[in-house]
């Protein structure tokens, strides 16, 4: 299958900011989770796939079409929801939504429906007197019934209660249920990566650490429980240890040098989501 | 639907292989029917916290060994399998879990001949609890 989402040595400068090179490719049927530190270019590099500015480098191809050429046919593939939108605050929900169901010839009437009650939005209410969370409920329900082959979440739950975003993740992995779907999520949620994610697109600081399949990366660590005294010197794979505590980054090496020299190992952990991703964003961090 | 399946990531067994035989064994045990509709590779996916491409290599594992069917445009069901296959993955689990004992035993450096003793220990502890 072509790839739905293809990113070729992406460069971006703001002020001296910078980000890239990204190369990135999503294919159709995936949720990649967009992972980084406060300020990594997340929604920067969201904003260029929108086109919504210029990259100083580099490709963006949606389905074979390059988004800054112009054919803006590509528009109608994705469905985008940004942090903030700017110009909704004096129309209501029902008027929101006369403007957008228009514009997607797959807009989902039921979904949309559905998402109002399973969230309790006021449609007669004007968004800017919404509270935070109630907006975001409101900007999803506007943007996922849009069934475009792409959804473009950019940390769409960050004011919802619990309750709501276990719904969304529902609501979710039902919309996935179409199977040529794909979805890019920005999110700190430790949920939405747990639950949703296949893929892992990690940002540190505008760099690319990595973009990684969820087990594959969580098999990249392990921590052992050791009893026995270990050298001064730092071991294979080691990257912290503590008392008889030690965390591998690369259990192979770890165990073949371990096995060597006839050092056992009580325990063998792996390691919490929230703890790899400590780890990929801050290496000099010990857990 | 909410199945039975639990996967432990600290164990040495691949993800998908513990998918796999837990599936096996949830039906050869008749926990499973045939013609039980499996739920979709993406709700497992979120259910197990694990991707779609681990859960797709179990079910595809599953489907190649007879266990399950997919049938395109309706989902996934249990398979009608043989009394046979079923007796065969019975007694594989058994055997996996009494070697796992034994290497656990083994790991904490107990002989054979203790192990011995302990299993026969607990086989006699039953006779007693059956008469």
């Amino acid at each position: 299958m072509d790839p739905l989402l293809y990113i070729e040595n992406l460069e971006k400068d703001v002020d001296d900011f910078h980000l890239g090179p990204v190369n990135l490719t999503i294919e159709p049927g995936t949720i990649t989770a967009l992972i980084g530190n406060n300020g990594s270019g997340k929604s920067t590099l969201l904003k260029l796939i929108m086109n919504l500015a210029q990259p100083e480098m580099g490709n963006i191809k949606v389905n074979n079409l390059l988004v800054h050429g112009n054919n803006e046919s590509w528009k109608k593939l994705i469905a985008y929801q940004p942090q903030t939108i700017i110009g909704w605050d004096p129309f209501t929900g029902n008027a929101l939504k006369e403007m957008i169901a228009p514009l997607y010839p797959n807009w989902d009437e039921t979904l949309f429906q559905k998402m109002v009650d399973l969230f309790n939005i006021p449609l007669h209410k004007k968004f800017g007197k919404l509270s935070q969370g109630v907006q975001q409920k409101l900007n999803l329900a506007l943007t996922i019934p849009r069934n475009t082959p792409l959804l473009i979440l950019d940390e769409p739950t960050s004011y919802m209660d619990i309750p709501s975003k276990k719904i969304l993740i529902d609501l979710l992995v039902d919309w996935m249920e179409a199977g040529d779907r794909s979805i890019i999520i920005a999110s700190h949620q430790i949920d939405d990566i747990r639950k949703l994610s296949d893929y892992l697109f990690v940002l540190h600081d505008g760099e690319v650490i990595g973009h990684f399949e969820k087990e594959e990366l969580m098999e990249r660590y392990a921590r052992y429980w050791i009893s026995e005294p270990l050298p001064e010197a730092p071991i294979p794979g080691e990257v912290s240890r503590e008392g008889n505590v030690l965390l591998s980054e690369n259990p192979e090496a770890t165990e073949s040098y371990l096995e060597a020299n006839n050092t056992r190992w009580n325990n063998r952990s792996s390691l919490e989501m929230d703890d790899v991703i400590t780890l990929l964003l801050n290496t000099t961090t010990t857990l | 639907m909410d199945l039975p399946i639990k996967i432990s990531k600290d164990s040495r067994e691949p993800i998908y292989h513990q998918i796999v035989n837990q599936f096996k064994a949830l039906i050869a045990g008749g926990h499973l029917a045939r013609g039980t509709p499996l739920p979709s590779i993406r709700a497992l996916s979120k259910d197990l916290e694990i991707s779609i491409i681990t859960t797709r290599r179990a079910y595809q594992d599953l489907e190649v060994q007879g266990f399950i069917k997919t049938l395109q445009g309706k989902g996934t069901f249990v398979a009608d399998i043989s009394e046979d296959l079923k007796e065969e993955v019975k007694v594989t689990s058994v055997h996996n879990i009494l070697e796992n004992a034994v290497e656990t035993a083994l790991s904490y450096d107990y002989t054979l001949e203790q192990v011995k003793a302990i299993f026969l220990e607990i086989l006699q502890a039953k006779e007693k609890g059956d008469s």
